[in-house]
């Protein structure tokens, strides 16, 4: 649809339900690719909502005392703790890889392959970062004794919802790695210039891919700084 | 035939098998007769709007079967008549829903003078506590549970010494006594259920939860699980004996309280160490 | 002629009247007119092998077909397993193969099995994978590879839960709601392998049907052809629409208690295990909790029933619209109540959990929302028969259908409100007027409109009719027979019969029950086996059924009005439809024939009185 003809619809809320009227499509001017995108991470944001409750509920009704997080999740730093240490610079990789990815859309937008590609890779490197850490914490605190059935820090539930909720996140991110990794070298084969049809779904690649894979990031993102506020600080 | 006069005898016989039907609730013998009211104003209301609407529709059926150029009415929508609808039909919601919550507001109000019965439920049976003299249940832990200290009472609570132990699946009630049945279950999710009484509620382990009611009829009444537990769920009877006051208070003398079982288990110890002691 | 028409007729009219035959000239371009294009022609897979042609195939319709004969499947080990708890039931002696554990593992799977893999994915990946497109004027679904992908996660899902029935220990007998602690401990049957399968298929489930849900939504929203506005679609897409939007939002909930409730099995974590005691020791389980799960469960178990309920909802309509020649009537309501009745289904699950021992208070707020979701639902009922007062009603097997989903619908519903009040559910809950009350209105009655409408949708598919006469011993052998079945089964639970029971023994007030219940048991075996008719007309009508040409029914909407029928790869071969009115424009005044299609321009049907959608 030329950006003419979407100039000329109603905007504001008067132009949402005229769209919401038209025929046609819903949202004008949005690839179904996008819309998919949203409509799938609206379902994964009831996901993690879930786990996020009952954690909540498992919280306020624990019959044991729940363990201190602050020190339970501190990294020991010449012979100092430092609370909270680790996952502070983890959120602050997994940010700053939100930032290299939006720049990546940019770029990608704009044909500019090189950058984009290499700030996909940026992203890339800063998920597989994040998950490294990630594991690196989970050793750290299966080695003091934290397992998903008991710990020695407090209640049960504890380790249970820790590792469940982590893994899950862990696991969204390391998929978007492997997509990252994998757009990354469409980006540098020059795949979205010439819209070369993709091996399994045989549909021709476009630059929104990237912009819709940045959305999925976004969104792992943003569950991190959920479950960093309910699970660590609190 | 047509169509219709099956339609119409199905909405007759449902109607006949309703006033005729020799499956019905059971007697009622507690206070609950407010929840039996709310039923059949239930069925008042909404058996009416069965009728009708079936009714309606058989109509239809016998006056606008197919006819080759009949004149059909193309009214694609019609406000008034939806508006009165939809105002009837919200009427028809309140009237049941004000008398069911005002009685269900009474089921979770607890009066103050019930009686506190602890039922304890396992896979497949059923055990009773009452709190005795000091009118106080003593405080218990399913980790407590052992062969000498089978509710697990906790030890330290003075309450839990004069608290009366029933360890077969009969409970005696006294009639015309409100109770609050106290649930407590050892393992999985059970249901103390007794038809005649109409209340129920799930025991959940980890968790107390109660109902209560006011048995006003003297008779025995079998208790069934009503929540599923297991293979062993449709075996999981007990008994209720309602009775008066004298009945009731012979039966009570009868039980066993916590002192007396923890008294008895030291004798038997005792005699045992002794047994053991004349065999060397 | 009626005096409610929109004045916003009167233009039209007035046009018409200035021109002189309407075909040419530019007030009938002004009349005709429709939006251009939005987007390029969807750029489609043509598979060329048999197996890229009706395996692995992209093609929305097979893979609608391919949903429906697996769904068929499982719904056939369903029906089985009915009989054999019904043989159970009504003459416990019998058969002595059926232990309390079968009998147990046979409930579990008849529910779950019926519920989810048979009803959900049916009316969503049989009828909606095939309808979708056609009726919104697309060629296919938006994402075909993704849905091609769907259909396999659901066939995976459906193997694993049937292997459930090979493994050490059968399959799980926690009852289809796998309440713990129970599900996971030994007291129940099936507690090892069979659990973890069970929750693993319904994982699977989740993962295939999210995927299938994104391309029956966004095909909706993104991929309608021109002139086809949201509120001139037929009420068949706005009801599995709802549904997809309501299983996007509830199946996580499911997931993550299955995920939770893995954990507490193989990893012996406590999400939901409190202090156990079993066979005299303590488990190493603790401060987890059962209504939690309840909670998730019903979360997800309630938004469940109305995906199965609103698709239904919304093909009835149809199918009573087209066999009535009449305009559903008050669309615009029932558009409003389908998504109504979908946004509401949110707040009132633990209707299902009144005597759960949660937090009293709740049931206040629950009992009201249950109620609250009765007044659509209602309105919804009133519009199907006013649709049929006045109208022209062929009383064929599809509308026969029709009427006694109305009637088995009703009866469900209306018992739904005893359970929804909550002073009600408390004697009747965990008895079998509850089971009563789903069979009827989740059971027969979305099973009426699915029978309906593959008599309806047969020529479409096929290119053949089904057989009326059979179609209609069909009809009146299942309608009668389950309604006998589950009428009178109220009244077990009236005298306080618990659910999930293998034996009643001979408690004094239930030992009247025998007769009833052997009477119960022979109907259901007999409407069973009738359902070999239905079978046996599907199978021959495909080779000797009358060849049903192009739109056999006359009906308007876009689904009969591809240039080959059956429609091929594509649907619409050269050009995509154009749409000019919604699919309701039956016996319009002025007009020549009782019906107008979709496709249609209003310069042809110059003279009729249409309703301005």
């Amino acid at each position: 649809m030329s950006d003419n003809s979407l100039n000329n619809l109603p905007k504001g809320f008067k132009g949402m339900s005229h769209d919401m009227g038209s025929d046609q499509t819903a949202f004008k001017g949005v690839q179904w690719g996008k819309v998919m995108m949203w409509i799938f991470l609206l379902s994964d944001t009831f996901v993690f909502s879930c786990f996020l409750i009952s954690y909540m509920k498992g919280r306020t009704s624990t019959v044991v005392d729940w363990p201190n997080t602050s020190e339970v999740f501190s990294l020991h730093v010449g012979g100092m703790p430092v609370p909270l240490l680790l996952i502070a610079i983890m959120t602050f990789v997994l940010i700053t890889s939100s930032g290299t990815m939006a720049l990546a859309v940019k770029y990608g937008y704009e044909k500019n392959r090189k950058m984009c590609g290499w700030l996909i890779l940026a992203t890339a490197i800063g998920g597989l970062t994040f998950v490294g850490m990630q594991v690196f914490e989970w050793s750290k605190l299966i080695h003091e004794g934290v397992r998903p059935w008991e710990n020695p820090f407090g209640a049960k539930q504890f380790g249970s919802f820790f590792f469940m909720i982590t893994g899950f996140h862990g696991t969204h991110v390391s998929i978007g790695v492997i997509f990252l990794f994998i757009y990354a070298r469409k980006v540098f084969r020059g795949d979205f210039d010439e819209g070369k049809r993709g091996f399994f779904t045989t549909m021709k690649s476009d630059y929104v891919a990237i912009e819709i894979l940045g959305l999925y990031w976004h969104f792992v993102d943003l569950v991190w700084v959920f479950i960093f506020a309910f699970f660590y600080l609190w | 035939m047509h169509p219709g006069i099956i339609f119409l005898g199905v909405v007759v016989g449902s109607v006949l098998f309703h006033i005729f039907t020799p499956w019905w609730w059971t007697d009622i013998a507690s206070n609950w007769g407010a929840m039996d009211d709310t039923i059949n104003l239930t069925f008042w209301i909404g058996g009416g709007v069965f009728i009708l609407v079936c009714l309606f529709m058989v109509y239809c059926v016998f006056m606008f079967s197919y006819k080759e150029g009949r004149k059909v009415e193309y009214k694609p929508e019609d406000h008034k008549l939806e508006k009165i609808l939809t105002i009837a039909t919200t009427l028809g919601v309140v009237a049941l829903l004000a008398p069911g919550l005002i009685v269900y507001n009474n089921y979770i109000n607890t009066p103050k003078n019930a009686l506190q019965v602890e039922v304890n439920a396992w896979q497949w049976g059923w055990q009773y506590r009452l709190p005795g003299e000091d009118g106080i249940l003593g405080t218990a832990q399913v980790t407590k549970i052992t062969d000498d200290n089978p509710f697990g009472i906790n030890l330290d609570d003075p309450n839990g010494k004069d608290d009366i132990l029933i360890e077969d699946d009969v409970l005696h009630l006294k009639t015309d006594r409100p109770v609050k049945i106290l649930l407590r279950s050892l393992d999985v999710l059970h249901n103390y259920y007794v038809p005649q009484f109409r209340a129920k509620m799930d025991a959940i382990p980890g968790i107390i939860t109660y109902y209560w009611f006011e048995p006003n009829k003297i008779g025995e009444y079998e208790v069934l699980c009503a929540e599923y537990c297991g293979v062993g769920h449709y075996a999981m009877r007990a008994k209720v004996i309602v009775e008066s006051e004298g009945s009731y208070k012979k039966w009570i003398k009868e039980q066993e309280t916590f002192s007396d079982l923890i008294a008895k288990k030291e004798k038997d110890k005792l005699n045992i160490t002794l047994i053991v002691k004349n065999n060397d | 002629m009626s005096d409610e028409h929109n004045p916003q007729n009167t233009p039209i009219e007035a046009q018409s009247s200035e021109t002189t035959s309407g075909t040419s000239g530019t007030p009938s371009k002004d009349i005709d007119y429709v939006r251009p294009a939005e987007l390029p022609e969807q750029d489609l897979y043509h598979g060329h092998s048999f197996i890229t042609k009706w395996i692995f195939c992209q093609d929305a319709k097979v893979i609608g077909v391919q949903y429906f004969l697996t769904a068929v499947f499982t719904g056939i080990v369903g029906l089985v397993l009915s009989w054999l708890m019904r043989l159970q039931l009504g003459y416990p002696d019998l058969v002595p193969f059926i232990t309390a554990e079968h009998y147990y593992q046979f409930v579990t799977m008849h529910g779950m099995i019926m519920v989810v893999y048979f009803l959900t994915a049916l009316f969503l990946g049989g009828f909606g994978n095939y309808l979708i497109p056609l009726m919104v004027g697309a060629r296919d679904m938006v994402f075909p590879y993704v849905n091609m992908v769907s259909f396999w996660m659901f066939f995976i899902a459906v193997c694993v839960l049937m292997a459930s029935f090979f493994v050490p220990g059968g399959p799980t007998g926690a009852g289809w709601t796998l309440y713990p602690p129970q599900a996971i401990l030994p007291g129940t049957p099936g507690s090892n392998m069979g659990i973890i399968l069970m929750l693993v298929s319904l994982s699977l489930f989740v993962i295939g049907f999210t995927m299938g849900g994104l391309n029956y939504i966004i095909t909706i929203l993104q991929a309608r052809t021109r002139g086809m506005t949201l509120m001139r679609m037929p009420l068949t897409i706005w009801g599995i629409f709802t549904a997809t939007a309501l299983a996007m939002l509830a199946f996580p909930a499911l997931l993550v208690s299955c995920i939770m409730m893995t954990l507490d099995k193989m990893l012996e974590t406590s999400f939901f295990m409190p202090a156990i005691l079993q066979a005299g020791e303590v488990l190493d389980y603790g401060g987890g909790s059962p209504v939690l799960f309840q909670h998730l469960f019903w979360f997800f178990g309630h938004p469940e029933v109305y995906i199965v309920a609103l698709p239904a909802f919304g093909i009835v309509s149809d199918l009573i619209s087209v066999h009535a020649r009449k305009n559903i009537f008050g669309y615009r309501m029932m558009v409003w109540a389908i998504v109504g009745i979908g946004g509401l289904s949110f707040f009132v699950w633990a209707h299902h959990m009144y005597v759960s021992g949660m937090n009293p208070w709740f049931g206040f707020f629950f009992a009201t929302t249950t109620l609250i979701i009765a007044v659509p639902t209602a309105l919804k009922v009133y519009n199907w028969i006013i649709t049929l007062f006045r109208a022209n009603i062929r009383m064929n097997t599809v509308m026969l259908f029709c009427l006694g989903f109305i009637v088995t619908f009703v009866n469900g519903g209306i018992t739904g409100i005893f359970l929804g009040n909550v002073a009600v559910d408390i004697p009747l809950s965990d008895t079998y007027f509850v089971i009563a009350h789903f069979h009827m209105v989740m059971g027969i009655a979305p099973l009426m409109v699915i029978m309906g409408a593959v008599y309806h949708w047969f020529p479409l598919v096929t290119g053949r009719m089904l057989s009326e006469k059979l179609g209609k011993w069909h009809f009146w052998f299942t309608f009668l027979g389950a309604y006998s079945i589950y009428f009178p089964m109220h009244y077990l639970g009236f005298i306080g019969v618990p659910r999930r029971y293998f034996e009643m023994y001979d408690s004094p007030y239930v030992a009247s029950a025998i007769g009833l219940n052997e009477f119960i048991t022979i109907a259901a075996l007999i409407v069973g086996f009738s359902q070999l008719i239905f079978i046996y007309n599907i199978v021959s009508s495909l080779s000797i059924g009358k060849p049903a040409g192009k739109n056999p029914w006359k009906a308007n909407s876009l689904e009969w009005l591809t240039p080959e029928v059956p429609p091929a790869h594509g649907n619409w071969g050269e050009k995509l439809p154009v749409i000019y009115r919604w699919p309701y424009d039956f016996n319009v005044p002025g007009a020549k024939e009782d019906y107008i299609t979709q496709t249609t321009p209003p310069s042809k049907v110059i003279s009729a009185e249409v309703e301005k959608t």
